[in-house]
């Protein structure tokens, strides 16, 4: 007993104790709901067996199910192109704005940490903003498109189904572009000065520049910060919830939406489980790939 | 031109492009400060002509934004104490070890730190009201925020913890210090800076929590800020003057928090996230 007290206060056993009760915490929280999703996945759950363990196994059956519903495809369509425009968006603007504070002038390095203010806020309060930005009759987007010429009538973003997906799409670049240009500004300053300046007496070009020495030096660093930006993307829900609801008619409905609507909407927890569980794997997928391209950082 | 005017320009365009940046958060500002004909005018005003406070008193008064705002921070304050308390020590060994099995713990944290919340929500759901957890809607919310911020902040802190040279604890215990008294009095002072602003970091999120709350509270008088401003944002509102006006309430804390910490909160994220 007092070994073990002594080993508490001074040996292994001090650092068993501080990282056991956390991992036990994570665990507990988010270990066991993840298996409770894929046990869910293949059960039958409705508002009856919900308080009970024994539920009945239906095998395939909520898969089978979900993959046959006439929403499934375009939801899962809608779902790719969210992920890919948002990234894209997000990193080519992120990545200039990166470009242009790397020169290093006076202030620089305060004003790009106020673009932060972005990720700060909480998500609804940036669903709210962007709701009344891009309102229909009154918002300042669509005056200013209007002034400058590009459209004739007022475009209804969040409720024409044409348009509301990409309602959300511009929110979440907006939210996005801070957390790029910060990862990709802590890359661009890693990069060894000397190669420019090797660059520049060999007669090289602002753009060669960029092709031969900017973008393969950054090449780890641009994986991570993609597949960062796949990772909050699927994680986007604030703004569904604020802009559009995933309306009108699941036009602008997202896998992790509908999840969450399946669930706690139409209260079947068994398809929202389902739609989960094939999420979450692919969240994984992306998040090994983030793992791995930080390994030798990780490393250290 | 001389690199004086170099810069000068630069700046110049560096302030433009913050402007137009965060312009959405100026127009909210804006709009709460307007009146309701002068908010539905065409073209609309860039500042409000006599700026109103009479839409903060609405709002404050009528959605009950004393109790929401008051809610978000039990919330946001329960998550942060659980989140350092167990999240630091962890962080601490994490940093300290070089193993397989640390590189094990660390892919585990890693990998639960990219769950989404709208996903997890299912079973967490489920599974806490099988348990009983549910009767207690805020602590289930502060558990399942904890569960969901604690691998980030174990990813931040542990960056600060490496940074804090192993001599100076194996000193103490040379010293005649036990581990505890080594870590207590020696390294966590040391870390004391990095281990603050990722609490406030994670204070700031959950603060803005929105999925577990919206799922987990049914009683409206335990919900948190975020959910009220939600249930009043209807498909077809017109209350925007209101709505803006809430929404400032509701930031604005967080905001000036965040341009008082400014420099060492990025400094935090970008130490951590990438590392």
């Amino acid at each position: 007993m007092s070994r073990l007290l002594s080993s508490l206060r001074d040996g292994k056993g001090f650092d068993i104790v501080l990282v056991a009760v956390p991992l036990a915490f994570l665990l507990v929280f988010s270990g066991l709901p993840l298996i409770y999703n894929v046990v869910m996945s293949f059960q039958a759950v409705d508002m009856f067996s919900l308080g009970t363990f024994n539920r009945p196994w239906v095998g395939f059956k909520n898969y089978v199910d979900v993959f046959s519903l006439p929403a499934t495809w375009p939801i899962m369509r809608n779902t790719v192109i969210f992920v890919v425009c948002s990234i894209a968006g997000q990193f080519v603007i992120g990545f200039a704005l990166a470009l242009f504070f790397a020169r290093g002038f006076p202030g620089s390095s305060y004003i790009r940490g106020l673009f932060l203010a972005s990720w700060v806020m909480p998500g609804l309060v940036v669903g709210a903003m962007w709701n009344w930005i891009l309102a229909g009759d009154f918002g300042v987007l669509n005056y200013a498109l209007r002034s400058l010429g590009i459209i004739s009538e007022n475009i209804f973003w969040a409720s024409n189904p044409a348009w509301s997906l990409w309602a959300v799409i511009v929110a979440n670049i907006w939210l996005g572009i801070s957390f790029n240009m910060i990862l990709l500004s802590v890359g661009l300053a890693a990069i060894p000065r000397d190669l420019y300046e090797a660059a520049a007496l060999d007669g090289a070009n602002g753009l060669q520049k960029f092709w031969t020495i900017t973008l393969p030096m950054m090449r780890s660093t641009i994986g991570a910060v993609i597949s960062l930006g796949l990772i909050f993307t699927l994680q986007q829900f604030d703004l569904f919830a604020s802009i559009t609801s995933g309306g009108p008619a699941n036009s602008s409905n997202v896998a992790q939406y509908w999840a969450w609507e399946m669930s706690f909407r139409q209260y079947d927890f068994a398809k929202g489980a389902t739609i989960s569980v094939v999420m979450i794997a692919v969240v994984m997928i992306a998040s090994v790939i983030y793992v791995r391209s930080t390994r030798h950082e990780v490393r250290g | 031109m001389s690199i004086a005017w170099t810069n000068r320009m630069l700046l110049l365009v560096a302030l433009g492009l913050a402007a137009l940046y965060l312009f959405p958060l100026y127009w909210m500002y804006v709009t709460s400060l307007k009146t309701g004909s002068e908010i539905f005018a065409t073209p609309p005003g860039m500042f409000p002509a006599s700026p109103q406070w009479s839409n903060f008193v609405y709002v404050w008064e009528t959605r009950n934004m004393g109790r929401f705002l008051w809610n978000s921070t039990i919330i946001a304050s329960g998550t942060m104490a659980l989140t350092a308390i167990l999240g630091t020590g962890c962080a601490y060994v994490l940093a300290r070890y070089r193993n397989g099995w640390i590189d094990l713990a660390l892919f585990l944290v890693l990998m639960l730190q990219v769950l989404p919340a709208s996903l997890m929500i299912t079973p967490i759901f489920v599974g806490f009201s099988q348990i009983g957890l549910l009767n207690y809607p805020q602590l289930a919310v502060i558990l399942a925020v904890t569960a969901k911020a604690m691998p980030f902040f174990v990813v931040l802190v542990r960056a600060t913890f490496m940074s804090v040279p192993g001599e100076l604890e194996e000193a103490a215990l040379v010293d005649g210090n036990s581990r505890i008294g080594a870590f207590w009095f020696i390294v966590l002072p040391l870390a004391r800076n990095g281990i603050l602003v990722s609490a406030i970091l994670i204070f700031m999120q959950a603060f803005g929590e929105f999925v577990y709350s919206k799922s987990m509270i049914q009683a409206s008088e335990l919900q948190p800020a975020s959910v009220g401003l939600n249930t009043f944002m209807g498909p077809n509102t017109t209350e925007w003057g209101n709505i803006m006006a809430y929404a400032t309430i509701y930031v604005t804390p967080i905001l000036a928090a965040f341009v008082l910490l400014q420099r060492r909160i990025v400094s935090g994220l970008t130490s951590g996230a990438l590392k």
